[in-house]
């Protein structure tokens, strides 16, 4: 009843155009746009960035203000950023330092670059600047991220229409960064972006075959934690990350 | 061999009369339940992928339960190459007995728990704290029933029947105990915070981790795990040793298979088109790795599963644990979960417990808590045929002879009278005379027996002074006679 009363009878009625030449005209952007959409929907933020590097990085600033301090000048904030080698041609440290930040680098253990090649994007960690070899105990670094206000990551590949970013658990991408500190940021190339959650898992199923096993583990994120356990009544952050973003460029 | 559930604490009538005695129960049950219903609803008929995805899912659960022995053999085998454990457990005090075996040996002292139907089934908790461990639930809704002393009431969401200000009761109560802050009111936002600051005190603390499991992939000896609030990856995630308890029934063969049943929990469940964190867990922490558990331990649950493969019932392994059925069934809604006595609550809880408990245990169940509306059935993504199955254990029940004499008469007579018009027309001639004594204002009030029970809370108008039949045949007398 409600869609008859809203739609004019001398409604002009255009011809949707196939899902193929759809897929041909936009496939990418309409994907990017899809999946953004999703994550918004689950109340996550989400920056698109057409510029390249440079815009990527002054949206990382953004980000972390908005997600930390609500946008407020987020005077102190300490990030708990992955060592991988794709994450370091975007000079965090130099970044957050021109913000008087802090930059604490996931510490990349023994071995690390080998086992962590070709994962969540990234190439091997091993000759990363930065991402010096320390050797932490499981506890410190645990306090260290619950300490941290922003945990930076890059994904494996993200899912349009469920609004999902994949992380897999390598030596050189801890699971914590995306866990503990008080937001999570996650960095995501539009070519990252496939359609559907079976689509995401062919590409786990790619990794398999080349590595012979899945990763330790493998965390499918569709934006912050949430829970109706009271009344029904959506709340956000009850666990994870109080806020969840992504950011979408090339850099 | 058959399972063990814990007791059902109270008999069906207190538990009855219990649940219908409070209103503001019901009206929180019933309020979020057909909630969940409509939000199910809406994301099968706006998100088109997900019955297609449906349908090939209840392949691949029935095929792999066709073979779970090779499978759970394969799992193992997998799990092992990893560097995890497995173990297989029949029963409740196995797993007990597994779990603090590996505490004293790694020397726990405080454990987290995400949200876990398996462990519900074979109260671990209790087996622990009894032992002297600290046990901490961290599911949002589990915590609240934690602090309650209770049991939960949905699946789902298992402290749906709670009203915030019985929540901020508990919280305070709490907060007064560990000498914190409580919290500063009853909204939302500030129960969670109160709730997100002593969770995360526990999760940093714990020495032991131990989880649920949603699917098992055997191919590679993956345990998946679905939550919503992130307290699954917490506690895989932290604590250096990491326990898994899953049923066997939770297997799947291949990732392929996974690929369609993976949402199928968030469609059916809460109207999601996949739950806010997946986790696919294969084997502990690897070399070179700084997070995650130490250790990996896969318990398999049996607790009568295993008896139910090659019957009529297998298909109820075929359960997911969405919810869908507690959330269209009509007894659910009036007299939520904690009526049914068992943590499996709803149409799946009125076949599933004395499946795994026992009819013994449960014998009101396919009884009294169904009313054969087949809601539920239309409801099941895994297309679980629970009407069928609770007829079955209704004629289960009268072979054995466990209904009441009294019943078995009533029914008996009730039967041998109807069967045929003579006997009918008579039982009617009885009732119109016996009921004179009842008949006040126009309806039946306090008759005995069965009447009795349904006249108390029923409007019901007595028997006409003169029956179809009999009004037919007087019509009809005069013409046939000319």
């Amino acid at each position: 009843m409600v869609g008859a009363a809203a739609c004019p009878e001398d409604r002009v009625v255009t011809r949707k155009p196939s899902a193929g030449s759809l897929a041909e005209a936009s496939g990418r952007d309409a994907l990017v746009a899809e999946f953004v959409e999703s994550w918004r929907g689950l109340e996550g933020d989400a920056w698109i960035v057409r510029g390249g590097r440079d815009e990527v990085r002054r949206t990382i600033v953004e980000a972390a203000r908005i997600m930390v301090e609500d946008g407020g000048p987020a005077t102190s904030c300490r990030v708990l950023a992955w060592s991988t080698a794709d994450l370091a041609s975007l000079d965090l440290p130099g970044l957050l330092a021109q913000q008087g930040w802090e930059h604490v680098p996931w510490p990349t253990g023994a071995r690390a670059g080998e086992a962590a090649a070709g994962t969540n994007g990234a190439a091997a960690a091993g000759d990363v600047p930065g991402a010096e070899e320390v050797t932490r105990t499981q506890a410190e670094l645990v306090t260290l991220a619950a300490a941290s206000d922003l945990g930076i990551t890059t994904c494996a590949w993200a899912v349009a229409e469920t609004g999902t970013i994949a992380l897999y658990a390598t030596p050189a991408t801890g699971r914590l960064p995306s866990l503990l500190p008080t937001a999570h940021l996650a960095l995501v190339r539009p070519s990252q972006v496939v359609r559907t959650v079976p689509d995401g898992l062919r590409l786990l199923a790619e990794y398999m075959a080349r590595e012979g096993d899945p990763p330790s583990a493998v965390n499918l994120v569709s934006g912050p934690s949430r829970s109706a356990d009271i009344e029904g009544d959506l709340a956000v952050g009850v666990h994870g990350p109080r806020r969840a973003g992504v950011i979408i460029g090339e850099w | 061999m058959p399972g063990e559930l814990p007791p059902a604490g109270a008999t069906w009538p207190e538990r009855r009369r219990r649940a219908l005695a409070d209103p503001a129960m019901r009206a929180a049950v019933a309020k979020s339940t057909r909630s969940l219903a409509v939000k199910k609803e809406a994301v099968f008929a706006t998100y088109p992928a997900a019955e297609a995805m449906r349908k090939r899912a209840v392949i691949a659960r029935r095929g792999s339960l066709a073979r779970v022995d090779a499978l759970l053999d394969e799992l193992t085998r997998r799990v092992e190459a990893r560097g995890g454990h497995v173990v297989r457990a029949a029963g409740p005090a196995d797993v007990g007995r597994y779990v603090l075996d590996v505490a004293r040996r790694r020397g726990v002292q405080r454990v987290v728990k995400s949200k876990s139907m398996a462990t519900e089934e074979i109260a671990l908790n209790e087996q622990l704290e009894n032992a002297g461990l600290h046990v901490r639930e961290t599911d949002l809704g589990e915590y609240i029933i934690q602090l309650a002393g209770e049991r939960p009431a949905h699946i789902l969401v298992p402290a749906s029947h709670k009203t915030r200000q019985q929540v901020r009761a508990l919280f305070d109560e709490e907060a007064a105990a560990c000498a914190v802050d409580p919290p500063v009111g009853d909204a939302t936002p500030e129960l969670t915070a109160f709730a997100r600051r002593q969770l995360r005190a526990d999760f940093l603390a714990a020495d032991m981790g131990i989880s649920g499991g949603n699917f098992l992939v055997a191919e590679t000896g993956t345990l998946v795990l679905i939550t919503n609030e992130g307290n699954g990856r917490m506690t895989t995630s932290l604590p250096r040793v990491h326990i898994a308890v899953v049923g066997i029934d939770k297997i799947v063969a291949t990732w392929a298979d996974l690929a369609d049943l993976l949402q199928q929990p968030a469609l059916s469940g809460t109207g999601q088109r996949l739950s806010t964190y997946t986790t696919f867990i294969t084997g502990p922490r690897r070399e070179g790795e700084l997070d995650g558990p130490e250790e990996f331990h896969l318990v398999l649950l049996d607790n009568g599963r295993h008896e139910l493969l090659g019957t009529e019932f297998v298909d109820i392994l075929a359960c997911i644990r969405c919810g869908a059925c507690l959330n269209v069934c009509p007894v659910f809604r009036t007299i939520g979960g904690q009526a049914y006595g068992s943590m499996y609550s709803g149409p799946i809880g009125v076949v599933l417990t004395p499946l795994l408990g026992g009819l013994e245990r449960a014998p009101e169940l396919p009884k009294s808590a169904c009313a054969l509306c087949y809601a539920c059935a239309d409801a099941c993504p895994m297309e679980i045929d629970l009407p069928r199955h609770i007829l079955a254990l209704r004629r289960t029940e009268v072979e054995r002879g466990m209904e009441p004499w009294s019943d078995r008469l009533t029914f008996e007579l009730w039967g041998r009278f109807w069967a045929n018009p003579a006997g009918f027309r008579f039982t009617g001639r009885i009732a119109r005379l016996g009921q004179r004594v009842y008949v006040r204002d126009g309806r039946l009030k306090g008759a005995p027996g069965l009447v009795g029970g349904w006249t108390a809370t029923r409007n019901a108008p007595p028997l006409a002074r003169e029956s179809f039949h009999e009004w037919w045949a007087r019509r009809r007398a005069p013409r046939t006679g000319s």
